[in-house]
């Protein structure tokens, strides 16, 4: 895979500053570029599997939704070690910065990654 | 198409996952579920000797991550409603990487936390307050006023930032 631009790392950047992506007729005025460099510059995008694009009508007009492309989720960032973290499932009043239970957690994941066990 | 236990099984993060939502009995109906069957909550009761309330239960909690679901029939002669269940492997995943996306957010916010405040330790009880609250105490335990030590979190706060980054890296955030 190539390398990705300085111009196409500045869409990538803009795609992902929103959950909900932006739309190619956005993009170019954002990049300060015209529409056909824009194209080529999500081609690029869409080429190195980094975003996907969603037909999109705006005012009757064809235009593209480009999101960004979530990879695989791994089951294991829930865990630390053998631990999974409490958050799941959890019932109790959320304070997440006093949470005594998260504590030990955040022990676990500290002892794992300084043990390289995950 | 993998079946729920398979899925289950790929990973022990989805076996812990899995039993923090419903628990010993809610894995015992899971193990004794027959595989790509749909059956009542009475039937499942009876088949796997478990208390029916809690084949509810369990079946109530996995509806609501969408890995059960169910299908309604009606008997035309009594008109009553029976509910045959199911198990739905297939939104496992999803069901996790919702949990995931709403972790992310609680550790940033924990992570933030820490990075902003100084912390001290009572070496005796293994409470931990920050500096503004030490400073009130004096720097004594609150439970068994000893002195109170600087506590280093600097291990504790890699470790939740390596944790985010995967995480956003996975989720195509950074």
């Amino acid at each position: 895979m190539t390398e990705l631009t300085e111009i196409e790392i500045r869409a990538l950047k803009a795609i992902k500053s929103s959950p909900d992506g932006i739309l190619q007729s956005e993009l170019w005025k954002e990049l300060d570029v015209d529409s056909r460099k824009c194209s080529r510059i999500v081609k690029k995008l869409l080429e190195s599997e980094s975003v996907e694009r969603i037909e999109y009508r705006q005012d009757g007009i064809k235009t593209y939704r480009l999101i960004v492309r979530k990879g695989p989720i791994d089951p294991g960032f829930l865990m630390a070690g053998d631990e999974l973290i409490p958050c799941v499932a959890c019932e109790l009043e959320c304070v997440i910065e006093e949470c005594p239970f998260l504590l030990d957690w955040m022990y676990q994941l500290a002892i794992a990654d300084a043990g390289g066990k995950e | 198409m993998a079946t729920f236990k398979e899925i289950q099984n790929t990973h022990p993060a989805i076996t812990a996952y899995l039993h923090r939502l419903v628990g010993d009995e809610g894995m015992d109906l899971i193990d004794k579920f027959p595989e790509n069957e749909e059956h009542s909550d009475e039937d499942l009761a009876a088949m796997t000797d478990i208390n029916l309330n809690s084949v509810r239960n369990t079946l109530y909690t996995l509806y609501e991550k969408r890995l059960a679901e169910y299908r309604r029939i009606k008997n035309n002669e009594t008109g009553w409603l029976t509910y045959l269940w199911h198990l739905e492997g297939a939104n496992i995943e999803p069901a996790i990487a919702q949990d995931v996306e709403v972790v992310l957010g609680k550790l940033k916010n924990r992570a933030r936390y820490e990075e902003e405040n100084d912390f001290y330790i009572c070496k005796q009880c293994g409470i931990t307050i920050t500096f503004n609250q030490a400073m009130d105490l004096e720097f004594k335990c609150p439970s068994c006023e000893e002195p109170m030590d600087h506590f280093e979190n600097e291990l504790l706060l890699r470790a939740l930032q390596n944790r985010i980054e995967v995480i956003e890296d996975s989720l195509g955030l950074v």
